[in-house]
């Protein structure tokens, strides 16, 4: 049947223990078509694909693929009916060469000999069919552990391959020596070698610039032109838009609908996967300017590897400004805040806060100081929360120490208790009790819980990194407006952040860092997206070395004043 | 076409406290029902040799009294080695140096009364014989510690390795006969551990014929001092929060390097501490003293979930099957005293199914058509 559709889902239910993550689900993807599956954080997005890759079992329903119905039960079974998963979190082994990941799950022939046998048997009479089928047996048996060896061909197999689909990765390099996007590519050829027409990505583009995102989508288009069908997961609305044919809407486990891309646009999609309106504009107050709260000269640190992570870095924040760093992965983010942490040693520079040089203090005395930091890495609970700890264990994190009974040997779980019970009301974090391990949050939750204690703690610098990172719509815009709320009250903000939409509506200022240089601070309502992209990748510099006025140029300087008002 | 399958494996959650009892003492039964199956093949009545098991041999003991006392003298030990190997388990250090910390910790207290004599009356010498085990062994201990968090060194190997180099430290005094050599009985010419008791002894309080020695008492005590400890305490949180992720201790400016060398001096001190109290039962060394309890406590340890009350609960059920065992083949000739290992085993694994049963049930799937 070639008109049937590729996957149709009817009434898929699946439960864990008493939650219901998935209830009466009934999707179909079209025969080479791209199909975005939207929903809020623990919607049931990634369960539902799950069940398709034969990771999970569905307690009810059916499923089927290429108009017939089919069991899988597991990711073995999905392989054979062509399905392929991109995982969020990447099924890599680090310590393999990308070829021989690929090679790792290839269906090698078990027994090649087996038919030969029977044939010959069949043909062959008395004492010739003896020697007739050992000698199969002896060249069959040596042909198939032949097969099980690791060869040097199977480098330039696996770059064959690649360039057959277009991709350039080299065979040899080792996943942990992989960029975020090429480790992608490779979990793409991978799913892409064992034959999979049905191509799933779980929020491929959670961890990619907005260039990689850009290839990614080329190759994606692609893939569909060649016939593949694919289902997309993704929080970001443009990219939905610009990707996809057709857009499915889960809402708490139920599915609401689908439409085409064609006839949608953001307001529409965000309202039926949140269920009401939802104001799309991010607000930006205007407060009055204040002193600098945190300044930074001349800032010099490596990075674990002994490189120069942030290079001769200068800038300031005041209070009730929000300033915010973009750049590509891996150019300096993450270090900066680990230094201004105290986690970091720092090379060479200052780090003033209030006139005060911070500079080789303890993590704990830069806590105390009132700053913030609150790093999400890419796993979401690496750094910040203690994962089987409960909400209440979590907010005592920081200040279990001085915070209410700073002489008394026991940790005071009752404030812990109404801090807990202060965020989960406040925030709206969806949780059946304070005692419950963070762990077992959906994403968006954690990040609920780990950006409110640090606000909790009534800090006046606040450092976010990623704070929005896989969030859906609704949270994010509930961290925002946490985060211009803390503004308002004269907290300087550093926030950190991949989305440039998103910096250009929320921030004052925007400082971009390439390779560990400053490429500029600019007005967020002064720049655009291309300009910032084009510091990003280190093609515009606007740093310069005025010797006349001997000071730089190409650093903003104060946030309420344009410079046109000082002409 | 593939045929549907009809069950499946679900998670479970949130299950109560009464059903996790009801699992376990459900595990355990279906163990020793195991157990009995064997003991038929012997041509043993299980019902008698369980009885005996479990009254510990009371039954048919001349006296009574004595057989609770041995058995209580092997059973603290074992509580207070399982309890001090799971607060550095509840921090994720692999200390598995049990049997070298309690063997160091032994050591170092029988020094004291061999070395120097009654050091001015019972009490003052035996403080310090229990001082001295546990220093000893917490730096045995703790150095392991300290090389991991200054080198990275990795705990598991150094622990296990210092097991062996403590054993044969212990053999090398008992078998070198020498001047200097103290811990060696002066009026024999073979080499044979000397007797503490010759110059002190634990105190005891007598209730008729039974001595309750002060170790238990003791125990009792240093099990609800951890019990608060871990689950109450700033360091008791720090341990929990290292426990989980290395990286956010650090993060909320804890510091990681020398909580985990403090947790680990405590971790040991106890096991050395353990080996005191050994020390106070059967009065001279030997490299047996440990019986075992360095590696029967790691899986006390565990079996117990690293909780202080199920520990004490665990180690009392091993016990019995050893102590009862060994007391049973006295009367039951047909069945060795081993038979304890052999129960100890199917219970573990019937613990770990009924541990699996508790996280995941077996579902009936809906059918859809």
């Amino acid at each position: 049947m070639a008109d049937a559709f590729a996957i149709e889902l009817k009434n898929i239910k699946k439960s864990f223990g008493a939650v219901a993550a998935n209830r009466n689900i009934n999707l179909s993807l079209r025969q080479g078509e791209i199909l975005a599956l939207l929903g809020e954080n623990g919607s049931g997005k990634t369960t539902l694909m799950n069940m398709l890759s034969g990771i999970y079992r569905p307690d009810g329903g059916e499923i089927f693929v290429n108009g017939e119905r089919v069991d899988i039960a597991s990711p073995e079974d999905a392989k054979r009916l062509g399905i392929g998963m991109v995982h969020q979190h990447y099924r890599l082994v680090e310590v393999f060469s990308a070829a021989d990941n690929i090679w790792l799950g290839r269906n090698c022939p078990k027994y090649p000999f087996r038919e030969k046998l029977k044939s010959v048997c069949a043909e062959k009479k008395g004492w010739r069919r003896l020697t007739a089928g050992g000698k199969v047996l002896v060249c069959g048996a040596g042909a198939a552990f032949s097969e099980r060896l690791l060869r040097k061909k199977r480098y330039q197999e696996v770059e064959k391959i690649c360039s057959a689909f277009g991709f350039s990765i080299d065979p040899a390099k080792k996943v942990y020596n992989m960029a975020v996007s090429e480790k992608q590519t490779l979990e793409i050829v991978k799913v892409l070698y064992y034959g999979a027409r049905i191509i799933i990505l779980d929020e491929p583009t959670a961890v990619l610039t907005v260039q990689e995102t850009e290839k990614l989508f080329e190759v994606l288009r692609r893939m569909k032109a060649e016939g593949h069908s694919i289902i997309i997961i993704t929080h970001k609305l443009n990219e939905v838009l610009a990707i996809s044919d057709r857009v499915a809407v889960l809402r708490k486990g139920e599915y609401v609908g689908t439409v085409e891309t064609a006839e949608a646009n953001e307001q529409m999609l965000t309202d039926l996967m949140v269920g009401h309106r939802v104001d799309l504009n991010i607000e930006r107050p205007v407060v009055e300017k204040k002193k600098p709260l945190l300044e930074i000269r001349n800032l010099t640190v490596r990075n674990d590897e002994g490189v120069r992570a942030i290079d001769d870095v200068s800038f300031y924040i005041r209070g009730g400004e929000i300033l915010g760093v973009a750049g590509i992965a891996g150019c300096g983010q993450r270090e900066l805040c680990e230094a201004i942490a105290g986690l970091r040693k720092i090379e060479s520079g200052e780090m003033v806060h209030k006139g005060e040089n911070i500079v080789g203090l303890m993590p704990r005395e830069i806590i105390e100081k009132g700053i913030s930091m609150s790093f999400i890495p890419e796993d979401r609970l690496g750094m910040g929360l203690a994962p089987s700890l409960s909400i209440t264990d979590n907010m005592l994190l920081k200040t279990y120490k001085t915070g209410s009974r700073p002489f008394s040997p026991f940790v005071d779980r009752r404030r812990g208790r109404a801090e807990a019970a202060r965020i989960i009301e406040e925030l709206g974090v969806v949780t059946p009790s304070t005692e419950t391990p963070v762990r077992r949050l959906s994403g968006g939750n954690v990040q609920k819980v780990l950006v409110g204690r640090e606000i909790q703690s009534g800090p006046n610098v606040i450092v976010t990194a990623y704070p929005v990172r896989g969030l859906d719509i609704h949270s994010s815009y509930a961290i925002y407006d946490i985060l211009n709320r803390q503004k308002e009250s004269g907290v300087g903000i550093l926030f950190v952040g991949e989305d440039l939409d998103v910096m250009l509506a929320l921030c004052d200022k925007i400082m971009v860092l390439c390779h560990g240089r400053v490429m500029g601070i600019v007005h967020a309502s002064k720049t655009s997206k291309e300009e910032l992209g084009l510091m990003m990748t280190g093609t515009l510099n606007l740093v310069r070395d005025d010797a006349d006025a001997g000071k730089k140029t190409g650093i903003a300087r104060d946030t309420n004043i344009r410079e046109d008002d000082v002409r | 076409m593939k045929t549907m399958k009809r069950f499946h494996i679900v998670r479970r959650e949130g299950v109560s406290l009464r059903r996790k009892c009801l699992y376990y003492v459900i595990a355990i039964f279906s163990a020793l029902l195991l157990g009995a199956l064997l003991l038929l093949t012997c041509g043993v009545n299980p019902l008698d040799y369980y009885a005996k098991v479990f009254t510990i041999g009371l039954s048919t003991a001349r006296f009574p009294a004595k057989q609770v006392e041995n058995f209580l003298n092997a059973l603290v030990p074992l509580v207070l080695t399982s309890l001090a190997l799971s607060v550095a388990y509840k921090m994720r250090f692999w200390n598995v140096g049990g049997e070298g910390q309690f063997l160091i910790g032994a050591t170092a207290a029988a020094a004291i009364p061999l070395g120097l004599g009654s050091v001015g009356g019972t009490v003052p010498t035996l403080l310090l014989m229990a001082a001295a085990a546990m220093l000893a062994s917490a730096l045995w201990g703790g150095i392991t510690a300290f090389f991991k968090v200054k080198f990275g060194t990795n705990e598991t190997l150094l622990t296990l390795m210092l097991n062996y180099v403590a054993l044969y430290f212990v053999s090398f005094l008992g078998e070198t006969k020498g001047k200097w050599n103290f811990f060696l009985r002066t009026d024999s010419d073979r080499p044979i551990f000397a007797s503490v008791f010759d110059t002190v002894a634990m105190p005891a309080l007598r209730i008729g014929d039974f001595s309750l020695s002060l170790a238990l008492p003791l125990t009792v005590l240093i099990c609800v001092f951890l019990w608060f400890y871990l689950k109450k305490t700033k360091q008791g949180y720090e341990i929990a929060v290292i426990g989980d992720s290395p990286g956010t201790a650090r993060y909320a400016g804890m510091k990681t390097g020398w909580i985990v060398v403090r947790t680990m001096l405590l971790s040991s001190a106890l096991v050395g501490l353990a080996g005191f109290f050994k020390l106070m039962t059967s009065g001279s060394l030997s490299a047996s003293i440990t019986d075992n309890v360095g590696w029967t406590g790691v899986v006390v340890a565990w079996l117990s979930k690293l909780e202080p009350l199920g520990i004490v609960a665990t180690s009392v059920l091993i016990c019995v099957l050893r102590f009862g065992c060994s007391q049973a083949s006295v009367n039951v000739s047909a069945v060795d005293s081993r038979f304890s290992d052999i129960l100890q085993g199917v219970i573990l694994f019937a613990v770990l199914a009924a541990d699996f049963l508790l996280r995941f049930k077996i579902a009936k799937k809906e059918e859809a058509c």
